[in-house]
């Protein structure tokens, strides 16, 4: 089983050193249209920009340039899509929106995707990925755009369920429908509870992984989905919502695998960032691929060891005595094993 | 003859301008007072907008109860509150913003002296090749 995966994980290396100019992004143009398709599936009000062209041509445009254009044309996405059916849900969104840039997410710019990412993994039910992700490659900064993220995500929910209450013209029916939206939105306990148990995760899967023992980072993803499972688990409780229970923890389990596949390959992908390098002396024109060495960690050391026996077994069988040689690979088999 | 000693620091050099070296050499071009200044000033502009945009929201929120109550309401009281806690807001944005700001500049003028450092070693290879011919 191991071997298979580390096979596919040296192939996928070579195919990702071949052709990592494209693959960034073919990676982000799925990223922007999933995005894209989920915000039109939730809030899709507006016919016209759930067109088939218009989101292929956004997530096209999206796939070549900066992270923040696909948050920039989400938000503007969703927007326009409340704007359709209430415009002054709309305004109420751009002002939030706006107060949680200017206050909180400007400072963390690394991480804006987050805020989109947030609210589609909720809906894809599997927002626990997010904070163990960020507690296992980034600091604890990115607690900042997590809270964002829920927030967001909760307003629109929001959002949602007021699109549906009657809605006139006049300014009685709009601040009434004005004071519903701020009203849930501070109100909404759960929404406090996610955002301190996220940021727990993000917390405590940082510091488990900044401790240098073996499996480090294994532990930390573990410890993380706990976390996060026994703190939805009280929140639950306490809001008295036993029947999302389920949910959540199969969500969470769910999402820690799909962590502990990323982490899996990222050892991989993040080392074999090919790096295209142009520059000029008095001579020549260089144009210098550079491609970096690959680095090993400690667990990945015993597990080459593993793969590099096989064939040496092959060729030592003609030198070595078979008895001996049985000895000696059962006793390697087992080492390994426990490695593994 | 392709000297590759040289090859590698340059392109050692050229991956750090794509990358990082952008917004490291950017920030270079400011004295760390300058920057953080600036920083800061952005930072309490950006702050300030919040802020209206949250009173905003507070007072369409109340919009009811202030307009009944226009001609009773104590403004004098409304105005050091929504003062208060605008100097608040601003005084702990702009020293998160001086502290956070001033770290990034330091952190950044590390990685900029590593790359001065490369950089005077491809000048002294170019001097020797010089020499040589």
């Amino acid at each position: 089983m191991m071997l298979q995966l580390l096979e596919i994980r040296e192939r996928i290396k070579k195919f990702y050193q071949r052709y990592d100019a494209f693959l960034l992004p073919v990676v982000k143009f799925i990223f922007a249209l999933i995005a894209f398709q989920t915000i039109n599936k939730e809030i899709g009000y507006d016919a016209r920009l759930k067109a088939v062209p218009i989101i292929l041509g956004l997530s096209l445009l999206s796939a070549f340039t900066p992270s923040s254009i696909m948050v920039l044309i989400a938000a503007a996405m969703s927007v326009l899509h409340v704007y359709f059916i209430s415009p002054i849900l709309s305004v109420i969104i751009i002002a939030i929106l706006m107060i949680l840039y200017l206050l909180f997410a400007r400072y963390t710019p690394k991480h804006g995707y987050v805020l989109l990412a947030m609210p589609v993994l909720y809906i894809l039910k599997i927002p626990y990925l997010m904070p163990i992700l960020l507690g296992l490659v980034s600091t604890p900064i990115a607690m900042v755009p997590t809270a964002c993220g829920v927030i967001i995500y909760y307003v629109f929910q929001i959002i949602k369920t007021a699109v549906t209450m009657q809605v006139n013209i006049s300014v009685e029916d709009i601040i009434q429908l004005y004071t519903y939206v701020i009203d849930t939105l501070i109100g909404s306990r759960q929404m406090i509870m996610t955002i301190v148990i996220f940021s727990l995760i993000i917390m405590v899967t940082y510091f488990i992984r900044k401790i240098p023992f073996n499996y480090a980072f294994e532990i930390s993803i573990l410890a993380g989905a706990f976390i996060g499972i026994l703190g939805f688990l009280i929140s639950y409780l306490i809001l008295d919502k036993s029947d999302q229970i389920l949910s959540m923890i199969i969500g969470t389990v769910i999402s820690t695998a799909l962590v502990y596949i990323m982490h899996f390959f990222r050892l991989t992908l993040d080392y074999t960032g090919v790096e295209y390098a142009q520059f000029e002396d008095d001579v020549y024109y260089y144009y210098v691929k550079a491609v970096p060495k690959a680095t090993v960690t400690a667990p990945q050391v015993n597990v080459k060891h593993y793969k590099v026996r096989r064939p040496e077994r092959a060729e030592d069988e003609d030198y070595d005595s078979p008895e001996t040689y049985e000895d000696y690979d059962d006793e390697e088999d087992t080492e390994d094993e426990d490695n593994n | 003859m392709l000297d590759y000693k040289k090859i590698r620091l340059m392109t050692k050099l050229a991956v750090y301008e794509k990358k990082d070296g952008k917004e490291d050499i950017r920030l270079s071009k400011y004295y760390k007072t300058d920057y953080v200044r600036f920083q800061v000033l952005k930072t309490i502009i950006a702050s300030t907008v919040a802020y209206a945009l949250i009173l905003g929201l507070i007072v369409f929120y109340n919009i009811e109860y202030l307009v009944r109550n226009a001609v009773v309401l104590n403004y004098k009281l409304l105005g050091s509150y929504v003062l208060g806690f605008y100097i608040m807001t601003i005084t702990l944005f702009g020293l998160g913003a001086l502290v956070g700001y001033s770290i990034k500049y330091d952190v950044s003028r590390k990685k900029l002296s590593k790359y001065y450092k490369l950089l005077r070693r491809l000048r002294k290879i170019y001097d020797e090749s010089s020499q040589d011919s």
